[in-house]
């Protein structure tokens, strides 16, 4: 039974980073290495502090600070530690990889030093935003928080500051801040609804709305849930509201693409469980629609990752698939179902994020990022290769890779809940994720390239992109072979969504008996190696 | 006490000036009519506050971002090319379309705006659901100026419009919030809108325009 505890961790994760971005950008500039510097500490200190969060909740602690504003149970923590962890690698690769890229570039009127302040400042503000979204237990914060990541990552993503990272940067923030406009209408119907049952200020807190949102009228519901579908939706890239997300994803510089892939689509996956899941135990048409979003996302995305020639732009629309899965997942509502979508929302970010820094490894070696342009690198830069395929195995359910157990772990809980027409959807299209990325990656590292004297002077990407690229592709490699080690922390966030209506403090001690949106059967033997014998 | 009339006033006002500041080509004369709207909110806000003392709170947080900051960053980032590029629509078709939009949604609104209202009765229910209709009525203009401007910077007045109206609504749906979150909501909405006529200043710049059909170099 989880027990609240006051803690300054929770916003300490946030408060670090925070930090480290106004000292970056006040004193970034002035000496060559600092910057560098300060946001490797502050994102380590987030890393610090979120899996000190981890290891609380996994205690069965809920940890809350500044009048419960900050509130960081299971679920929360299961997203801090993957948003600094992903952010420390992301940080670290970048520290190599910007000093290469700002060199190259022509930027008039600003120096590579100003430049590369303003990276690592809003860099560490927009994982700070990030941080503080998975943190707020304050439904309007959440939109705030959410909003703040896509301003801080504005221009981050026009970076390079060419026609075409200015295009993407204009549509990034003009079509996330509509959207995410409908998720503040979302918020406020709930926040209105929750106050007149719980009262004003109890109304905001999503700690407490979870208790009574069973109780809102049946027309609030639908309001509220399909804004909060089309506002956290656009973020998190689910079609048909995906249109930024190639574009952003692409034009960005590659750790931040491997950060807005890797990490923002997951927090706004994290809003949209935590917001429409409120409503789940007693309205289960929503999770219907969920499940039907889901499996349209996965199957556009992935044939449109077809038919793409820019790496980074069949990544992107990979994601967008993925995202997908997730939602098929969330959508499915039944324990396994949501243990299944926080599984593969980690597996994605993990193997996502080693996907991009791959194609940057191969952007700094050969300057060229379209499959047409390449080949035979395998040769020359054999680890980028390794890790790229990796990466492309564990994307497509391949083993001994992650993204195998939790695509196994969705249709076991898509079959189990009797959605078959799902199953076989997300299998068939598993199938084109392997064509697309395999494919990919035969012709990059393995096929013969097109102009063979532009590939004769390429080298191995430097030591500290490969040494980032092997870590996630071991972690890739290692919860694939392992998948028990990541069990307790999916089983117990997964547990904070299927004891909504009871109240959190008091987790269930059977959340297998609540009503789950899909007809689930939980004694199947197959559930229980997946979820653990039932309490 | 609730003075109604002024507030049916302000209210009428305003979705007079988001008719304005849609239709007009001139992006300096639309800016000036958005930044009427900012004041008419503030007043609007002052109005309200009769009945929830916090709304002056609201009310200074929006003179400053709406009713100042917003609309500078607009006058300047308009210096030098005040007559916005064509629109998709008309202006003739437009405004025919916007009279309609507008009567259409403010009538439906205005039939269902009860949905949200909860607890209030009498006086207080009828202004609640007057300006819940307001609101959504200024959003969905601001929705479609956005879809049908093809100049930028007119698109990011749409984006004031369309928050705007969100931020109307709130004097209805959440009275009671809190004011951290408000002034989060308040400076979120200018740091979006100077970011954006930052990343619009590069594009003129690059493109030699700031017309939105000419952003093609990304494709699907």
């Amino acid at each position: 039974m989880p027990n609240e505890a006051t803690s300054a961790l929770p916003a300490l994760a946030v408060i670090i980073p925070a930090a480290a971005g106004v000292l970056i950008f006040l004193f970034g500039r002035f000496t060559g290495w600092l910057k560098e510097v300060l946001a490797i500490l502050g994102v380590g200190g987030a890393l610090a502090a979120s899996l000190a969060i981890g290891r609380a909740t996994l205690r069965g602690e809920i940890l809350t600070s500044f009048d419960r504003q900050f509130y960081a149970d299971s679920l929360s923590a299961l997203l801090v530690v993957l948003i600094s962890g992903i952010g420390f690698l992301a940080t670290v690769y970048a520290c190599r990889y910007m000093l290469h890229q700002v060199q190259d570039s022509e930027v008039p009127h600003a120096s590579s030093a100003r430049r590369l302040t303003m990276f690592y400042g809003w860099l560490m503000w927009f994982l700070a935003t990030m941080l503080w979204a998975c943190v707020s237990n304050n439904i309007i914060m959440l939109y705030v928080a959410v909003e703040a990541s896509t301003i801080c990552s504005g221009l981050l993503v026009a970076f390079y500051w060419d026609k075409r990272a200015l295009e993407a940067g204009y549509k990034y923030l003009m079509l996330l801040t509509v959207g995410i406009t409908f998720a503040l209408f979302g918020c406020v119907i709930v926040y209105a609804s929750g106050a007149a049952v719980l009262g004003g200020h109890r109304g905001l807190l999503l700690s407490d709305l979870r208790t009574v949102a069973g109780s809102f009228p049946i027309t609030t519901v639908v309001l509220a849930s399909a804004f909060l579908i089309v506002g956290f939706g656009t973020k998190a890239g689910i079609a048909p509201f995906h249109p930024w997300l190639p574009d952003a994803h692409a034009e960005a510089p590659t750790p931040v693409s491997a950060l807005l892939s890797g990490v923002m689509l997951k927090v706004a996956i994290y809003a949209l469980i935590r917001t429409v899941s409120l409503f789940y135990p007693h309205f289960s048409p929503v999770a219907m629609f969920v499940l039907g979003l889901g499996v349209f996302t996965l199957v556009l995305g992935d044939l449109m990752a077809l038919a793409q020639d820019d790496l980074k732009r069949m990544l992107a629309y990979s994601s967008v698939s993925q995202m997908g899965y997730v939602l098929m997942g969330v959508g499915i509502g039944t324990q396994i179902g949501i243990y299944a979508a926080l599984f593969h929302l980690l597996n994605h970010a993990l193997a996502k994020a080693l996907l991009f820094l791959a194609v940057g490894a191969v952007t700094y070696s050969t300057g060229a990022r379209s499959i047409s342009q390449l080949g035979g690198l395998a040769k020359k830069m054999p680890i980028t290769g390794f890790c790229f395929l990796a990466g492309a195995l564990a994307i497509s359910g391949i083993p001994p890779f992650n993204g195998f157990q939790s695509k196994l772990a969705l249709f076991v809980a898509g079959a189990d809940a009797g959605v078959w027409w799902a199953v076989i959807i997300g299998l068939a299209t598993s199938l084109v994720t392997l064509v697309v990325l395999v494919k990919a990656a035969q012709r990059v590292f393995w096929g013969s390239p097109p102009d063979q004297a532009a590939m004769k002077n390429v080298r191995e990407a430097p030591l500290v992109l490969q040494v980032v690229m092997v870590v996630l592709a071991l972690f890739c490699l290692g919860i694939g072979i392992y998948p028990k080690a990541v069990y307790a922390p999916l089983k117990a966030a997964s547990a904070v969504v299927m004891t909504v209506g009871q109240n959190s403090t008091t987790t269930a001690t059977k959340p297998q008996d609540r009503a789950p949106a899909l007809t689930g059967r939980t004694s199947n033997p197959i559930l229980v190696r997946y979820t653990g014998p039932a309490r | 006490m609730l003075n109604p009339n002024l507030i049916h006033t302000l209210s009428l006002l305003m979705i007079f000036t988001s008719f304005a500041a849609v239709e007009a080509r001139n992006l300096r004369h639309a800016t000036v009519a958005y930044m009427f709207q900012a004041l008419l909110i503030c007043g609007l806000l002052v109005a309200y506050a009769a009945q929830n003392p916090s709304l002056y709170y609201w009310a200074a947080t929006a003179l400053v971002t709406k009713a100042i900051l917003a609309p500078w960053f607009l006058w300047r980032s308009t210096a030098g090319a005040v007559q916005e590029t064509q629109p998709v629509v008309g202006f003739g078709v437009s405004a025919v379309l916007v009279i309609i939009l507008l009567s259409a949604m403010y009538m439906f609104t205005h039939a269902h705006a009860g949905l949200f209202i909860v607890g209030a009765t009498g006086q207080v229910a009828a202004l609640a659901r007057t300006n819940l209709a307001v609101a959504f009525t200024v959003f969905a203009l601001g929705l479609y100026a956005i879809l049908t401007r093809r100049d930028a910077v007119k698109t990011v007045i749409g984006l004031c419009l369309l928050e705007n109206g969100v931020h109307l609504s709130l004097v209805s749906l959440a009275p009671g919030i809190k004011e951290t979150a408000l002034a989060g909501i308040a400076t979120e909405v200018v740091v979006t809108v100077y970011l954006l006529l930052y990343i619009i200043g590069g594009i003129r710049e690059k493109f030699a325009s700031t017309d939105t059909f000419k952003l093609s170099e990304l494709h699907w």
